[in-house]
């Protein structure tokens, strides 16, 4: 799983893959247009739903608390 | 550099108005204006207030019309008001006094495409084409006189997210290119001419009334599909449609090569002209 996530980041936000703080909107690592990039590959490489409470900058933080996220979400 | 509005007020959301809010204070040291921001409608991946604390911009955040409305009518000086990405709708009596200029940025090359939504419109009417309008604000809506212009095309695939963006990049683009001659208050400007079809578009109106009707060609399903597109900002209600003679809500859709499809429940494969196929991934209400 995780490797499809950062596969996805990869073609999405490379940026991210090399990141290491936690405020990646914040810092203007990736912006809310990417986000939507990112979450509609998600929901279709995992066939998941990432409903909208979901998508805040707390989630989208890193790298990790994407996968994080995924794995939350794969486990419901 | 002399510009006799002593202060700026910026209302919006997104992306074109965090641009427009850091160019705006770097050009304060030209001419002295003070400034500070408004959000109106605000969205939980807004970075607008967290670039007011970097730079000690006065941020306040008024959902509220009647608050808002208030507020912006206690203003004394000459100010000018920047509408970027901003859904409030300026009271009469405020656009009317001598000592308020307000601009606005309009997302479609008015006098096309008033109103609201208009990515999502000219996505759903086929359009090659599109762009934005930076106007002064009159009391009707989007009817005010042209400052600038920028166009874009619009392609094949392009969904409403994606053009919103780079709405939102030419919006910055235009701002930067006016923005002196409208606080030297000699910028250029045409009236629009309104044709007889001239049509609002308003907040309640979702492309194809929200039905992804199937008997329909698959061509215009995918533009109603690509033009309510903003992802989970929930700016419209999911699509509905029929499916196995019962009603379903379409969850995403995405167009894919015939190797790619792969045989699920609750999904539908629609052969597109250009050999691809739009699966639509639906759940039963």
């Amino acid at each position: 799983m995780e490797e499809k996530v950062l596969e996805i980041l990869e073609e999405y936000c490379e940026e991210a893959l090399d990141y290491t703080g936690d405020n990646m909107m914040e810092e203007g690592v990736i912006d809310s247009f990417t986000v939507i990039n990112i979450v509609s590959e998600l929901e279709d490489a995992f066939d998941i739903e990432i409903d909208a409470k979901y998508v805040v900058a707390e989630n989208f933080r890193n790298k990790e608390a994407i996968i994080e996220l995924v794995a939350r979400l794969l486990d419901e | 550099m002399n510009t006799d509005f002593q202060r700026i007020v910026i209302i919006g959301y997104g992306k074109a108005a965090g641009e427009i809010l850091k160019y705006t204070d770097d050009r304060r040291a030209d001419y002295g204006y003070a400034l500070e921001f408004i959000e109106h409608e605000p969205h939980a991946l807004s970075v607008t207030r967290q670039i007011c604390e970097e730079r000690g911009i006065p941020f306040a955040s008024m959902p509220d019309k009647r608050e808002l409305g208030g507020y912006l009518g206690e203003i004394r000086e000459k100010t000018l008001i920047v509408s970027a990405s901003n859904n409030y709708l300026f009271p009469a009596a405020l656009v009317e006094r001598e000592h308020i200029t307000i601009i606005n940025f309009h997302n479609a090359l008015l006098p096309d495409y008033p109103g609201r939504n208009a990515p999502s419109w000219v996505i759903y009417q086929g359009e090659e084409r599109t762009g934005i309008t930076w106007h002064y604000v009159t009391a009707g809506v989007d009817e005010g006189n042209i400052i600038i212009q920028k166009s874009c095309e619009i392609g094949p695939d392009t969904k409403a997210y994606e053009l919103t963006e780079r709405l939102m990049d030419l919006a910055c683009e235009g701002f930067y290119e006016c923005f002196d001659s409208v606080l030297q208050e000699n910028a250029a400007t045409r009236p629009q001419s309104f044709s007889p079809e001239r049509r609002m578009y308003r907040s309640g109106e979702i492309p194809g009334n929200g039905f992804l009707d199937l008997t329909e060609e698959p061509e215009k399903l995918y533009r109603l599909l690509r033009s309510v597109d903003y992802g989970k900002s929930g700016i419209f209600p999911p699509l509905q449609t029929e499916a196995a003679g019962a009603r379903a809500e379409v969850l995403r859709y995405r167009k894919i090569a015939p190797e790619k499809r792969k045989e699920e429940t609750d999904m539908l494969y629609l052969p597109l002209a250009d050999g691809n196929l739009l699966k639509i991934k639906y759940r039963m209400l």
